[in-house]
């Protein structure tokens, strides 16, 4: 993924925060919002550089539309692995195959690797322990499948389609 | 025995003090007087909505600006220890590096973690925290990007250059007091404003923004210090 010039990325991320400080005030009162640009422009002339590679395109409708998305379908899934979780917890008997699992990604972006392993961890159940260029390896409480194809199709199968979209 | 008989007239001498001091003292009253002209005059006197801010920046203003000094003495002194230290032992280079999800993760949460801090010491006469608050989490985003990249430092000279300008915001707009109205240090000079906006309280939030990067750069300076005991290379 090639970068984005220096003031796409600038934009972007002025825009990022300034929606942040709206959000952080929760109030769209003329002072905070006037306030809030100053600011914005200031932190983006340091941090530019750290936060994005991509800029503006990150902020098309298809991305920030499967962003919406996304969100309540983690929320979901997380629930459905909580209750999995509660289940290993109670039963008793303990059925539980802990083990470490090397995992593949199609993912080519590090916020999209870092989104994917972050969902991964916040999952109850899947941790994910380090990342190497398209591996993760993910410590799994009920190790279904030890091979890579399956244990990706278990672990990140759910999460791929949306970040590919989201993180390009 | 003349051993015994001095013990025994000094603990009565301090007994004897104990007691007339806990008869003549009333319990159970209010007796911070001070304590109650704040609460009953800050909003009438400073504007401010936070009254912790405005006895720390308005009634005790000068009390601040001493303790931003004695944290630049503080930074300055540590600065000369780690100076003092062998220079050998500096050039050791790290073992363990922080993994992937350190590296992006703290760049890409640096920029909110400013963006906080500012929120936090812009809005220190209107919300609990201020300038030292804001200041201490600007720098912790620093301390982040350190741990995520040993080896890359900050710039020491923009970081003395921000010290320098707040310190100096600080003490002008101090000194702009004594030319105006009440003649003295630190006089709230500007218009108080409507209590609970941003604009408000007068030269508060602009004392606030100060410290806030005064404290900030401190900090990362300190930090910057201390990692490159171990981590870091040579100078920049």
């Amino acid at each position: 993924m090639e970068k984005a010039s220096k003031f796409n990325r600038y934009v972007f991320t002025v825009i990022v925060l300034y929606v942040s400080w709206i959000l952080i005030t929760a109030t769209t009162r003329t002072d905070e919002l006037i306030v809030g640009i100053i600011v914005s422009l200031l932190v983006a002339i340091g941090t530019y550089d750290y936060l994005s590679i991509q800029g503006l395109r990150h902020l098309s409708l298809k991305r920030l539309w499967f962003l919406v998305i996304y969100i309540p379908y983690y929320l979901w899934q997380v629930i459905l692995a909580n209750f999995d979780m509660a289940y290993r917890v109670l039963a008793p008997s303990m059925p539980i195959k802990p083990g470490f699992v090397i995992v593949h990604t199609d993912l080519k972006t590090d916020s999209g690797k870092l989104a994917l392993a972050n969902s991964i961890t916040l999952t109850p159940g899947t941790l994910t322990m380090d990342v190497k260029d398209d591996k993760l390896l993910v410590h799994w409480i009920y190790v279904k499948d030890r091979t890579i194809e399956g244990a990706t199709h278990e672990i990140c199968g759910r999460f791929e389609g949306f970040l590919k979209v989201i993180f390009g | 025995m003349i051993r015994k008989i001095t013990y025994t007239i000094f603990l009565s001498i301090i007994v004897a003090t104990l007691i007339l001091f806990f008869v003549a003292f009333p319990f159970g009253k209010n007796k911070m007087g001070v304590g109650k002209y704040y609460l009953n005059n800050d909003i009438k006197q400073t504007g401010a909505a936070n009254v912790v801010t405005a006895v720390t920046l308005d009634y005790r203003g000068l009390d601040t600006l001493g303790e931003v000094t004695v944290l630049f003495a503080a930074a300055a002194g540590v600065s000369i220890l780690f100076y003092l230290i062998d220079q050998d032992k500096k050039k050791r280079e790290r073992q363990v590096y922080p993994n992937f999800i350190v590296r992006v993760g703290s760049r890409i949460i640096f920029p909110f973690i400013l963006l906080f801090g500012s929120y936090i010491f812009i809005h220190g006469h209107l919300t609990p925290g201020g300038g030292f608050q804001g200041g201490s989490i600007i720098a912790s985003g620093f301390l982040l990007l350190y741990l995520a990249y040993p080896g890359e430092r900050v710039n020491r000279k923009k970081l003395a250059v921000t010290e320098g300008l707040a310190g100096l915001t600080f003490v002008v707009f101090g000194a702009i007091g004594i030319f105006t109205g009440a003649h003295s240090f630190l006089f709230n000079f500007f218009p108080k404003g409507t209590l609970n906006m941003l604009f408000s309280a007068g030269i508060l939030p602009i004392l606030y923004i100060a410290i806030g990067f005064k404290v900030g750069s401190e900090f990362a300076g300190i930090i910057d210090d201390m990692m490159c005991q171990t981590v870091c290379g040579g100078e920049k």
